[in-house]
């Protein structure tokens, strides 16, 4: 029921806002929550439970009622006691199978004793019958719906910086914030509620002076999700994630509540005060007219006052404390509330419909007897709390069990982290004032700014939390957990059955595992542990709460993704010609051009037909292309390539591979000498970024006079290449064509300044052209302009492979893995072992004097092979057993052969001897080892010179 | 209007040296060299960069003095850089979604050279205000350029169109 | 992460080259020798002296980092060495 307007309210009554649940009209105003909404218009059940499908209600209005989660068309799970109503919402509930109301499973409730603790783990071991069972769970217990259908979301992120950042902007996180700004800090403050002030409800001085400070920077409605080394907090806000990097965070999270725990302490309408006082605070919403009060503590007392202004009847305050202070006792006298001091609810009863508490039952602690049976429509307790502790553990904070306030406290914090309040064991008022203050000084001082204010906090008198909130029940139904129905019988069997460690009793009972995190279990979970093992809190620990403290949605985390796309400069000319595109690394590459009415095979036979007989045109930019200048260049080269480049002669190339330090094939491509000091190289596509870094690195350590420049951004390259390459490329160039095979020149192409290399990847004569990159594009027009006359076509990824498979060249990374050698690969001819020193030199040495493990060979199946050929990662098998592997495989119209590269046992690798391959069916192909090159065997048609 | 303008600026003509004689031959070709690693002087109608201990990015004119003859030590780098000249009130917003660097914390009087990535791509930043509102200067590797562009131009598009965040549920 | 080139900035912008360790003379030492230092790492906790290379710069860098608390004492150039 909505009050009359409260002093500080958060609604805003001038703006009514109409929405739905579960089918019906409802209205609240703008600044409600769903929740608040729900039960000012009369709602008490908001939701069911995971397991047995109980009605349940409000109980923490504090982003951990997980039995009031609602589906918001495409969005699952929205935490209705934490989401801001908006115009126009149609909620449903979540765990229903019928409606809200009327609910089949709640039936489960009578079969509990058939879903004992560990349920899962003890009924579905069965491998055969899982899938079933998985899929029956799923449905049964799924939290939530996912909309396909969804707009991909980009939420931003971004980056932000602080001095302080302050968690929690409740009375001591306010005081500290300020603090820290009053010495000259730059702060950011966070708080998950809509405004600041915590447990005062925004009616604070502190607030005002904190919003109107030029160093605060306040975030609202956003919380702090994890914390991250070097002070790395994510504050997800309701659009947007900052990564907020602080140079110290002041923790001052406050605590959680806690439940007590007797049968049927789930029904709605049994809430914790704290709960029923956000409502009548901010919401201006009395969520009971009759209500028990269980307490024991202070805060208990001070809520009194709270639910008297909202005219809300206290029936009995029923206290679990022998001795209730004297002057919460007269508090209670003087409203002629009757007392019971140490007292419990053993037991709430339900009305009727089911949908509300109607009674409860008083009995003196340990006791059976019922000494009184009390009518009221809602039960508030405050028995206790329990640190909001999360980021500080993952800070890496010891924390400790203080048997003066019955909870855990940092012990010792970590450089830089700084707690205060109730996260710290400091409850009253007036004393997390003064620790917020001291943390903030502190925190600032630790930035730099400022000395340390000397403040002392006085320890608290009284605990504010019981250490044994809980009551056994014969029948049970006496809830630990909220979110997975957790009741004390179940966690005193998982202790029986051997699970009596925290770590474990979680994983098995589940306790603190649903979408709570534990924020209301817990605690209590660690006590009941405690107790049944002789034990105290503090030896039995807490379990590790990981980020996130809320979860947080997937749109956020997916949030604006930054995938780099690197592009040569001829990309467009690609796009034009029909390129289908395929990812190289960051890079694009066209993979093939589509011709209208081709097959992707076809386009890719007639690219490599053009090449063999004609031209062809491929963009290889995308390999990595190095400069290395220097009196000591050449020795460089030579410690990081397996052959020897001290003795290439300027104006030559030579083919170059680089091993790692245990001997394995790294890098291939080709080192070229433009003068005595001077080197051009290229490697890998794949391979480009991390072989600079790697020789970069090498550098420093050997401190060689040379100098390596990266050039592959800033280079384009294109490889020409066909019989008709040389008539293509006349008349554009200064340089003398009739340049032997693996030549490099440097002259004019097209007007631009060039460097040509002669090489032979794909087995014809062919020219690799270097310019710079701004020439890249006007290079390759007026190579196809002047290729038309020669049938010119260019080529992509697809036809280059084919072209080199029937050369038998192998790529690095497809035909190599990450324990191949050289000698495996069958490059025995590059490594120079008589060199003074290369990297993998030492260990290639080794591995020489040992036998080898496999074999690279070139395979054909037989000529008029029908069905299907093998394809790359197929099995070759010897005598049953897996004996190699295809690693390229291809049909070649030139050989009108399918041919292939495969690794095969030694002794397995005589040319006309065969073996078997297995292809996907299981079917056995035979097919016969051949040497390379499968095309041009004395590689006649690369070397050609005229 | 738009909060940001993006200017291309990457004919501009401009060339890099590296080496641990770069420094002494810039001087000797009488250009300014900047005393501290990542920072940057004024050139007439350009400027000159100090990339890192060893490495110089000149911009402008002067570019073509670069073309003198080497001498030990001195390595030239090609430069081929996407350079784009960003300008804006809400330039800050943009530089804290696409980089981790706290550019608000410079200096600028330093005339601080920031070797970083942006967008997941390394890019060269030089800070500054003019007109009385933020501006930077950005290199990137011109294989990376164009992506870098339209991710750039992207995330100011939503910058400018919306100032609020959105709400999680606003998606069916 | 702090650079000792370009400052303190996010780990994303940094690789890791693994630990610095001394290389075996390869002319003299067993091929046991030269197996353990190509095969085997030192995984237990304590201060290490590691390379790191700042990515956008390509400055490679060393970091006495202690594994142990995964706490960076301090970076330097490779050639400052002391």
């Amino acid at each position: 029921m909505r009050l009359p307007p409260q002093s500080c309210e958060w609604v805003d009554r001038s703006q009514p806002l109409g929405f739905r649940f579960e089918g019906r009209d409802y209205s609240g105003f703008a600044g409600d929550t769903v929740a608040s909404a729900l039960v000012a218009s009369g709602a008490s059940v908001l939701g069911r439970s995971f397991k047995y499908h109980r009605p349940r209600g409000l109980l923490s209005a504090a982003n951990h009622d997980v039995n009031a989660l609602m589906q918001w068309g495409g969005t699952p799970n929205v935490r209705a006691d934490a989401t801001p109503l908006i115009a126009g919402m149609d909620l449903k509930a979540v765990n229903t199978f019928g409606t809200l109301a009327r609910d089949p499973g709640s039936a489960l409730g009578w079969f509990s004793r058939l879903l004992p603790v560990g349920f899962y783990y003890k009924a579905f071991h069965n491998k055969r019958l899982f899938p079933l069972w998985e899929r029956m769970f799923r449905a049964m217990t799924g939290l939530g719906r996912v909309d396909f259908a969804t707009k991909r979301l980009h939420t931003p992120k971004r980056y932000g910086f602080c001095d302080v950042l302050v968690v929690g902007g409740g009375t001591s996180g306010l005081s500290a914030a300020l603090a820290a700004a009053e010495q000259g800090a730059q702060v950011a403050l966070v708080d998950e509620n809509a405004r600041l002030g915590g447990s005062t409800h925004g009616a604070s001085e502190l607030v005002d002076k904190v919003i109107a400070h030029p160093r605060i920077r306040v975030f609202t409605d956003a919380y702090a999700a994890g914390y991250y080394a070097d002070h790395w907090v994510p504050l997800v806000e309701r659009g947007r994630i900052t990564k907020m990097r602080a140079h110290a965070v002041v923790v001052a999270a406050g605590a959680f509540e806690q439940p007590a725990v007797f049968r049927c302490n789930d029904l709605p309408g049994i809430m914790l005060a704290s709960a029923a006082q956000r409502l009548i605070r901010r919401y201006a919403v009395r969520p009971a007219q009759r209500v028990v009060v269980l307490a024991a503590n202070a805060d208990a007392y001070r809520a009194l006052q709270d639910f008297a202004d909202a005219g809300i009847a206290v029936t009995a305050v029923i206290d679990l404390r022998d001795k209730v202070p004297g002057e919460q006792a007269a508090r209670v006298a003087a409203q002629g509330i009757p007392l019971y001091s140490g007292h419990c609810i053993v037991e709430a009863l339900p009305a009727a419909d089911d949908k509300r508490v109607a009674k409860v039952r008083v009995a003196a602690l340990g006791e059976a007897a019922v000494v009184a049976e009390l009518a009221c429509d809602g039960v508030f307790m405050s028995v206790g709390w329990a640190p909001a502790a999360a980021l500080l553990y993952q800070a890496g904070t010891k924390m400790r069990y203080d048997d003066g306030v019955h909870q855990f406290v940092p012990g010792q914090l970590p450089d830089g982290v700084f707690a205060c309040g109730r996260v710290n064991g400091i409850h009253t008022p007036e004393s997390r004032l003064l620790d917020g203050e001291r943390a903030g000084s502190a925190a600032a001082a630790y930035c730099g700014f400022g000395e340390v204010r000397d403040i002392a906090v006085k320890a608290e008198m009284e605990s504010p939390t019981h250490p044994w909130p809980i009551v056994s029940h014969a029948k049970g139904k006496n809830f630990i957990d909220f979110d997975e129905d957790l009741q004390l019988a179940d966690l005193e069997n998982a202790i029986q059955e051997g699970f009596d460690n925290i770590e474990l009793m979680k994983r098995f009972s589940t306790v603190g595992m649903g979408p709570s995190q534990g924020k209301h279990s817990n605690m209590n979970a660690l006590r009941v542990l405690a107790r049944a093992t002789g034990s105290t809190p503090g030896a039995v620990g807490t379990t590790t709460a990981r980020p996130f403290f809320h979860p947080v949605p997937m749109s956020h985390l997916a949030g604006r993704g930054f995938t780099p796309e690197r592009r040569t400069p001829m990309h467009h000319r690609h796009a034009a010609a029909g390129a289908v595109w395929m990812p190289a690394g960051v890079w694009q590459r066209p993979e093939y051009y589509a011709v209208a009415g081709q097959s992707r095979a076809a386009c890719i036979e007639g690219e490599a037909l053009a090449v063999r007989n004609g031209v062809g045109l491929i963009d290889v930019g995308t390999l990595g292309k190095l400069e290395i200048r220097g009196p000591q260049a050449a020795e460089f080269l030579e410690r990081v390539y397996i052959s020897k480049y001290a003795g290439l002669k300027v104006g030559m190339t030579r083919y170059a591979v680089m091993c790692d330090e245990s001997g394995v094939v790294l890098d291939d491509g080709v080192v070229a000498r433009l003068a005595d000091e001077h080197f051009y190289f290229t490697t890998t596509t794949s391979g480009a970024a991390a072989i600079y870094r790697e020789l970069s690195r090498w550098n420093t350590l050997w401190k060689l006079d040379c100098g390596i420049v990266n050039l592959t951004g800033a280079m384009a390259a294109m490889n020409l290449a066909g019989p008709r390459a040389k008539a293509v490329l006349e008349g554009l160039t200064n340089v003398d064509l009739s340049l032997p095979f693996l030549a490099v020149r440097e002259g004019m192409v097209c007007g631009v300044p060039a460097r040509l290399m002669r090489v032979g990847f794909v087995g014809e004569w062919g020219v690799e052209i270097h310019v710079p990159a701004e020439h890249g594009a006007a290079v390759w027009d007026a190579l196809m302009e002047a290729g038309k006359a020669h049938g010119i076509r260019p080529f992509g990824v697809e036809a280059q492979r084919l072209l080199r498979l029937e050369k038998g060249h192998i790529i690095i990374g497809q035909d190599t893995d990450g324990l191949t050698t050289p000698g495996e690969a069958g490059l025995d001819w590059a490594v120079k072992l008589d060199k003074a020193f290369f990297v993998g030199q030492r260990s290639l040495m080794a591995i020489a004097g040992k036998p080898r493990r496999q074999q690279l060979v070139g395979f054909m199946l037989p000529a008029g092979h029908q069905g299907d050929a093998p394809k790359e990662c197929h099995l070759v098998i010897e005598g049953g057993e897996i004996a190699g592997r295809v690693t390229s495989v291809a049909w070649s119209p030139s050989l009108a052969r399918h041919i292939g590269l495969a690794y095969v046992r030694p002794g397995m690798d005589a040319v006309d001897s065969s073996f078997t391959i297995r292809l996907s069916d299981k079917s056995l192909v035979t097919a016969g080892v051949v040497k390379t090159p499968f095309y041009d065997p004395d590689n006649l048609r690369q070397k050609e010179t005229t | 209007m738009s909060a940001i303008t993006f200017e291309n600026v990457s004919h501009t003509p401009r060339a890099g040296v590296k080496g641990p004689g770069a420094a002494a031959w810039l001087a000797a070709l009488d250009l300014p060299v900047p005393r501290a690693p990542n920072s940057w002087l004024p050139l007439p109608g350009g400027l000159i960069a100090r990339l890192g201990l060893t490495e110089f990015l000149v911009e402008g004119s002067e570019a073509a003095k670069l073309a003198a003859p080497l001498a030990p030590g001195v390595y030239p780098v090609l430069r081929q850089d996407t350079a784009l000249v960003l300008h804006g009130a809400r330039l800050n917003e943009l530089l804290l979604e696409t980089c981790s660097v706290d550019f608000r914390a410079l200096d600028l009087s330093t005339r601080p050279v920031v070797l970083t990535s942006m967008v997941g791509v390394g890019a060269t930043v030089i800070p500054g205000e003019e007109g009385g509102m933020p501006c930077c200067h950005i290199w990137c590797d011109s294989t990376y350029g164009e992506w870098f562009f339209e991710t750039l131009t992207d995330v100011a598009g939503e910058l400018t169109q919306s100032s609020q965040p959105r709400h999680q549920g606003a998606t069916s | 992460m702090t650079c000792p080139v370009n400052g303190p900035r996010a780990i994303s912008e940094f690789a890791y080259g693994g630990e610095i360790r001394p290389m075996p003379d390869p002319t003299t030492c067993s091929d046991d020798a030269w197996a353990d230092y190509i095969f085997n790492r030192n995984g237990s906790p304590g201060v290490k002296r590691e390379w790191w290379c700042h990515t956008p710069s390509n400055t490679w860098f060393v970091a006495e980092r202690d594994t142990a608390r995964d706490v960076v004492l301090r970076t330097y150039l490779y050639a400052e060495e002391s």
